[in-house]
């Protein structure tokens, strides 16, 4: 809390010294449950208040359903299933996602039943992550700044606080992976039954001593990879952002130094350019990431359906 | 912990659950339940009309095959045809003409016999008028025993006689 604190005083003085930490940490952590966005009951010791990655959420969900849904309606009201653009784009990410991802894990069997959960997982992560390279609060922040000047407990005043990127919340990825751990045990219970696919675990026919071992180290396995989903995106989304912030804050860093603007545009000149080759390389990072939790929930949902040991 | 990168937050963690099982909920009733459906009717589809085609062209070269191999037929019953009727005229022409032949040489047979019969006919004539001729001219001569100069006359006379008969 001490650093959020820190962080929105940083934010409200700009004559006061220049936290580059703060300013970071801000910029990518979530808002403060004490000044959440709109204020929610505690129901058994969890606070359900609206934050901002909440909001983020909701508006990737809202755009992927609309963008989606839309786009879907209009081409199944052609006579003929031709695609034209959006939903041809749309067409080769669900075709692609069908079989090259869900298809050679999950096998013909049941490529129609995990495609939906793989596809939904895949827009709604790589939508998440996308929206964090936006600055669109940025700006609004500037326009607050200058032009519409709101009091500190509006909305607008709130929503301009925290980072906009969900999925470098390590809760929010916390709880996809989840997800995904209850995929996997779905997805074994749907094609071995419930019994067979805890039996599945484990392989069959070894000496009584190395079940000893085994059976924790399989039980481990299974919390250890919907931990690595849920670090490697989080960790991912928030490294880059960090990066990004760095280089900028370096004007900011440098133009205090030197008690002067122009040392902070001098490096600038340098910064920014390499800021926005960063961006550049993020957009990948957002696509490969939410490729990469796609692909490994497809294989560890075709791993329980396919026991190999 | 006070770093707000590693704050447990139960409630986004629900939150989020709840937004993504939400959206995976209307997408698949809305989106990709007809979606996959129909991308499968399509690919069935174009399976189905490249199949058809295929059938086609087979269906066409087959039908090519077989109407060249019906007019090579009607060809070559033609030609039969054409050599049968060539040989019956020519069969027919031959018959003709023997029998034309056979005509010919029929009537010229029964020509040659009329003249032979008109012929006899007329010498049979001739010998009985020569008698006639002779007994008149004796019965003449018997009743009138005449000169030299009367006898040739008379014969002269007589023999003008047959001639005007004659004509």
């Amino acid at each position: 809390m001490a650093f959020q604190e820190h962080a929105a005083e940083v934010a409200e003085g700009a004559a006061e010294k220049f936290n580059a930490g703060a300013t970071i940490i801000e910029h990518v952590s979530n808002s403060s449950h004490d000044h959440p966005l709109v204020h929610l009951p505690t129901i058994a010791g969890i606070d359900f208040s609206v934050t901002k990655h909440v909001l983020m959420l909701w508006l990737v969900a809202g755009a992927v359903l609309l963008l989606v849904s839309l786009a879907v309606r209009k081409f199944l009201k052609q006579d003929r299933l031709v695609p034209s653009g959006f939903m041809n784009a749309l067409e080769a990410v669900v075709e692609y996602v069908r079989d090259s991802i869900v298809l050679p894990n999950v096998g013909t069997k049941w490529v129609n039943t995990w495609t939906p959960y793989i596809l939904t997982l895949f827009l709604f992560i790589l939508g998440a992550n996308a929206v964090g390279l936006l600055p669109i609060f940025d700006v609004l922040g500037l326009l607050n700044h200058w032009v519409l000047h709101p009091s500190d407990e509006s909305f607008l005043s709130r929503v301009v606080h925290g980072g906009s990127t969900a999925t470098a919340n390590f809760n929010v990825t916390a709880a996809l992976a989840s997800l995904t751990f209850g995929a996997i045990i779905v997805a074994g219970t749907k094609a071995h039954g419930f019994v067979k696919h805890w039996v599945n675990l484990v392989p069959k026919g070894l000496a009584a001593p190395i079940y000893i071992i085994l059976i924790p180290i399989e039980i481990m396995g299974m919390f250890v990879r919907p931990f690595a989903l849920t670090m490697r995106l989080a960790a991912n989304m928030t490294g880059g952002h960090i990066a990004i912030l760095s280089l900028l804050s370096f004007v900011f860093l440098f133009a205090e130094m030197f008690g002067r603007a122009a040392a902070g545009i001098g490096i600038g000149i340098m910064a920014v350019p390499m800021a926005s080759l960063l961006s550049g390389l993020e957009v990948i990072v957002v696509l490969v990431q939410a490729y990469v939790f796609s692909l490994l929930t497809a294989v560890f949902i075709g791993m329980a359906i396919h026991v190999h040991h | 912990m006070n770093n707000p990168l590693v704050q447990v937050d139960p409630g986004l963690f629900i939150w989020t659950i709840l937004t993504f099982l939400g959206l995976l909920f209307l997408l698949k009733k809305m989106a990709w339940g007809p979606l996959l459906k129909a991308l499968d009717e399509r690919q069935a589809t174009i399976r189905k009309s490249l199949d058809d085609a295929q059938q086609a062209k087979v269906e066409l070269e087959r039908l090519n095959q077989e109407s060249a191999q019906i007019l090579a037929k009607a060809r070559a019953e033609a030609d039969a045809i054409v050599a049968r009727s060539r040989s019956d005229a020519e069969r027919l022409r031959e018959e003709m003409k023997h029998k034309a032949r056979a005509e010919a040489e029929g009537l010229t047979r029964n020509a040659e016999r009329q003249i032979q019969l008109e012929t006899q006919r007329a010498l049979g004539q001739i010998r009985i008028e020569a008698v006639e001729l002779s007994l008149s001219i004796a019965s003449k001569l018997i009743k009138r025993n005449l000169s030299k100069e009367d006898n040739a006359r008379l014969i002269d006379e007589t023999l003008r006689q047959i001639d005007s008969q004659r004509n």
